[in-house]
């Protein structure tokens, strides 16, 4: 590393881009949540793909956009789920125009 | 005498378990309590040699245990500070040669002896850290503002509360105030925040702990290594005494800087 680069790294916060420590604070946190319940990380996974089977049966949702998250806090760990549904075609559209997904 | 028993643990190793136990226990001394630091890494012992004791070893924890000596026979007395000793690791064992009920025999006899046993645990969470916490009366948890450190720290607080271990205070060690201001290293409150257990104190980074070790020296007793006042400070609120917490303190010298710049750090 030359020493301009050194001299921008050192003057500029976050020398590698954003502030790391964000990046680390997430990441830990989550790991934690998994580490605490007993539970692997790929769960989330599973997870979701069992939440998506369950409801699609009753409504039709947008896949690509589903959210799922853990969240912690010193009082609670809480499971966040957030599932954006298809709306099914409104009467006023005429008969046979396609409607996109969003 | 019932003096108070504290394992400092951490799970990741290479935190600082060692030098905080040495520099811990010769702070406590110094204020003039009867201190005793005791090196359970049975087949890893590192105490002595931190602490300059290393040639004074004869009898160790394995011969306790295995009644070859009495207690008293095998703890070394510190020639430097009146109060401090040390109670060695064996190095040619390993952890299978004590149990916990070996460690709460011998924690209790050190209990009606020292006003403090500080006892440094070997890392990981196996039997040498069962061990280590079976005679304790409090548990500090070492760890450093690093994710796999903070990670292991937050496993070992769920082992000590299963374990009816509640007395657990936190030490952050190795915080470099640059990075934290950049926001590149995790902060005091970012960390409480995802450990949740009381700040006992935070040590920063500091080239004097390796000079020290180097020769054997105790930094706790160089007025000069910002690492040793904090230890120091430790001591006190251990003794009950409210020691505000320092602030991170940066070289922010230009001098120093531009040192540091053209030295690449």
């Amino acid at each position: 590393m030359g020493l301009l680069d050194k001299l921008v790294k050192h003057l500029s916060p976050g020398g590698y881009g954003q502030q790391s420590k964000n990046a680390a604070k997430e990441r830990l946190k989550l790991a934690l949540t998994y580490d605490r319940g007993g539970l692997a990380q790929g769960t989330i996974e599973q997870l979701r793909d069992e939440i998506i089977q369950v409801i699609a049966k009753h409504l039709t949702i947008n896949e690509d956009e589903i959210e799922i998250n853990f969240d912690r806090t010193t009082e609670e760990d809480r499971l966040i789920a957030s599932i954006p549904l298809r709306m099914a075609p409104r009467a006023r559209m005429k008969r046979g125009q396609r409607i996109e997904a969003s | 005498m019932a003096g108070r028993v504290i394992t400092v643990t951490s799970g990741k190793g290479g935190v600082g378990k060692t030098t905080f136990s040495a520099n811990v226990s010769a702070a406590l001394a110094e204020l003039g309590k009867k201190a005793v630091a005791v090196d359970t890494d049975v087949g890893l012992r590192n105490l002595d040699i931190v602490m300059g004791l290393e040639n004074r070893i004869v009898f160790d924890l394995i011969d306790v245990v295995e009644g070859r000596c009495r207690l008293q026979k095998a703890i070394i007395r510190d020639k430097r500070i009146a109060t401090l000793h040390m109670l060695p690791a064996a190095q040619t064992r390993d952890k299978s040669a004590v149990s916990p009920d070996a460690m709460e025999k011998i924690c209790a006899e050190l209990r009606s002896q020292f006003d403090f046993t500080i006892i440094d645990s070997p890392a990981g969470i196996e039997g040498g850290f069962q061990n280590a916490i079976a005679g304790a009366d409090e548990v500090v948890i070492v760890t450093t503002p690093h994710v796999s450190a903070i990670r292991d720290a937050d496993r070992v607080i769920g082992l000590l509360e299963a374990a009816e271990k509640h007395q657990i205070h936190l030490v952050i060690n190795r915080l470099q105030a640059e990075m934290v201001r950049r926001g590149d290293m995790l902060d005091i409150p970012d960390i409480m925040d995802i450990l949740a257990v009381e700040l006992l104190g935070t040590i920063p980074e500091d080239e004097s702990i390796v000079v020290t070790s180097n020769r054997g020296e105790l930094a706790t007793l160089h007025a000069t290594s910002p690492a040793g006042q904090e230890y120091k400070n430790i001591a006190r609120r251990l003794l009950g005494e409210e020691v505000p917490m320092s602030p991170l303190e940066e070289d922010t010298g230009f001098f120093k800087w531009l040192a540091r710049l053209f030295k690449g750090q």
